[in-house]
């Protein structure tokens, strides 16, 4: 019964508010109306918008040293997160078998277990520092939190099932992914969709206005 | 142990290659017809009370011959049919590590609580001051707390593996308890190297402080201060806290690479290597964990003002001065110490009422 539910309803369900909830956040943000900028362009929008996407991969100089810390535990732990979700033999198979119909080359078992090594270290370290730097715990959200150990549950979960010997810890996996899925779209993981275009906006804002930020 | 381990060795390198003992299997069709009596007495004719081929494999195991053959498979070990030794080891792991684990975790538990029962909560002269030093970065807390994460997954993980046999099977059945084992298997050697790492991070961030120097020795004499009267004296570690540093580091260095041989199989080591792998794993990682559980004592509720340290980063000054003197001289030289107010606006909160009650 619970297997039937976990892998059926529940599953579609998940999908389709995940689906559904990214979409309308996105056009949400699309169609918002904003005010037209009348002032004398000093610079070009699509240069600033460009470039403000791609300056923002590296930390500004002079933050650097204070923040050394999160940039490398935060690249850890996102593009480990990126290769477990994409390259995973597993995520590979089941992502061929149900949602797409076509699959790519997986990495290896190795590559999968240091990929998951990196993102676990990443995101523990990540959330210690906004447990523990004073400022950081100041602007810190439940939602922050709730994401972070939503996230940090799914991986562990997910890990934990690798010997793929056993129908309930795949279970418990694929549900801890189903809330996850629920939750996305209203959290602050929305970030992963909104992050380019936010930078974007930003950058088009700056160069507009001739600021070289 | 000590004499299990002698051996383990001498059958290592005493037996000579000599006896191609996978042969014999090939003659066990005709030896076990050979073994089995055409008659038995008190049984109906044609029953057989002997296993047919008990005596091959008596004597492929248990002869005082060597047990090494000859195989086409090249790897290590691969000319031994049956390794008798691997009976001995599975004893061995169940009458010492299986058998005492449990107690001197017990045991451990058993102290703290009677010294807390005896001794309470270790106070500080004159009370919480509010006045504040800082005693930790960030970087140094979530290095901290990064191993302390780590550490208690791999414990929790770890103890299922070792004692889920005995102490789970009986709570929650084979079955459960197989599920239990494999996830926790799968995260205990998945957290394993992020455990080294993190144990590298604490080696290089706080070697500096944990050098002994003048004055260790009186500290560790007078037991920290529960021998004798007077103040023990101790810099920005005293030595009970470098004690453990080293503790940690070495037999932590122990357990990771010990664990990293059993992890990976594959590179030629033989079953003696893991089997003193095993050994070193397992009692070091008991012996961590008992001394973990002390330090989880001593730096909560066992003593005063301890934990404020790890959790903001900030300690106050009568702590300092109560444990650490030689420190807390060095503060008050370069004006290290801030107000309550101060520390309050630091951490974003108003002032602890606690902490005003102690200014006052």
């Amino acid at each position: 019964m619970i297997e039937y539910l976990i892998d059926g309803p529940l599953w579609y369900f998940s999908l389709a508010v995940f689906c559904i909830g990214v979409l309308w956040q996105l056009a949400s943000i699309v169609f918002a109306k904003s005010k037209t900028d009348l002032s004398v362009a000093r610079g070009s929008a699509t240069g600033g918008a460009w470039r403000n996407v791609f300056s923002r991969f590296v930390p500004h100089h002079e933050i650097a040293p204070q923040i050394r810390v999160q940039v490398v535990a935060g690249y850890m732990f996102h593009l480990g997160l990126f290769a477990l979700l994409f390259f995973a033999a597993p995520h590979v198979l089941f992502l061929e078998e149900n949602l797409l119909g076509f699959g790519w080359t997986p990495m290896p078992h190795w590559a999968f277990i240091v990929a998951s090594q990196f993102a676990f270290l990443g995101l523990i370290i990540l959330w210690l520092r906004r447990m523990l730097n004073s400022v950081s715990r100041l602007i810190s959200t439940l939602d922050d939190h709730i994401a972070a150990i939503l996230t940090f549950i799914v991986m562990l979960t997910g890990c934990l099932a690798l010997l793929k010997g056993f129908t309930e810890l795949r279970l418990l996996h694929r549900f801890t992914v189903e809330l996850l899925l629920i939750y996305f779209p209203f959290s602050c993981l929305m970030h992963t969709f909104t992050f380019i275009p936010s930078r974007a906006f930003s950058g088009a804002w700056f160069g507009r206005r001739g600021i070289d930020a | 142990m000590v004499h299990l381990l002698q051996r383990h060795f001498s059958h290592c390198f005493t037996r000579p290659a000599s006896i191609i003992l996978l042969s014999l299997s090939l003659l066990l069709p005709q030896l076990s017809s050979a073994s089995v009596p055409q008659k038995h007495e008190g049984f109906p004719q044609g029953v057989s009370t002997i296993t047919p081929g008990s005596e091959l494999w008596r004597e492929v195991r248990q002869r005082d011959l060597p047990v090494t053959g000859i195989s086409q498979v090249k790897g290590v070990e691969t000319g031994v049919l049956i390794n008798s030794r691997g009976d001995q080891w599975a004893r061995f792991r169940i009458e010492n590590p299986v058998k005492y684990a449990p107690m001197i975790l017990a045991a451990i538990f058993l102290v703290l609580v009677l010294f807390y029962v005896v001794r309470g909560k270790v106070g500080i002269e004159g009370r919480l001051s509010g006045r504040m030093v800082k005693r930790f970065t960030d970087y140094e807390r979530i290095v901290h707390w990064t191993l302390a994460i780590v550490f208690l997954f791999l414990a929790i993980t770890g103890l299922i593996l070792l004692l889920g046999r005995p102490l789970l099977i009986p709570l929650f059945g084979k079955e459960f308890f197989s599920l239990l084992a494999s996830a926790s298997k799968e995260g205990h050697n998945l957290f394993g190297p992020i455990f080294l790492v993190s144990l590298l991070m604490m080696l290089f961030s706080f070697v500096k402080r944990n050098i002994y120097e003048k004055g260790d020795l009186t500290w560790l004499l007078k037991g920290g201060g529960f021998i004798g009267d007077g103040h023990v004296s101790g810099g920005f570690f005293n030595m009970g806290e470098k004690t453990w540093y080293w503790i940690v580091i070495l037999i932590g260095l122990a357990i990771s690479i010990s664990g990293l041989i059993l992890v990976s199989p594959n590179f030629g080591q033989g079953r003696v290597v893991m089997e003193i792998s095993h050994v070193v794993h397992v009692f070091g990682a008991i012996i961590l964990t008992a001394v973990s559980i002390g330090h989880m004592y001593m730096g909560s509720i066992g003593t005063e003002g301890s934990f404020e340290g790890m959790k903001s980063g900030y300690v106050d000054i009568n702590w300092v001065e109560a444990h650490h003197d030689r420190w807390a001289k060095e503060c008050h030289e370069n004006e290290q110490v801030i107000s309550a107010e101060e520390y309050a606006r630091l951490q974003g909160n108003k002032p602890d009422t606690a902490m005003e009650k102690g200014h006052d």
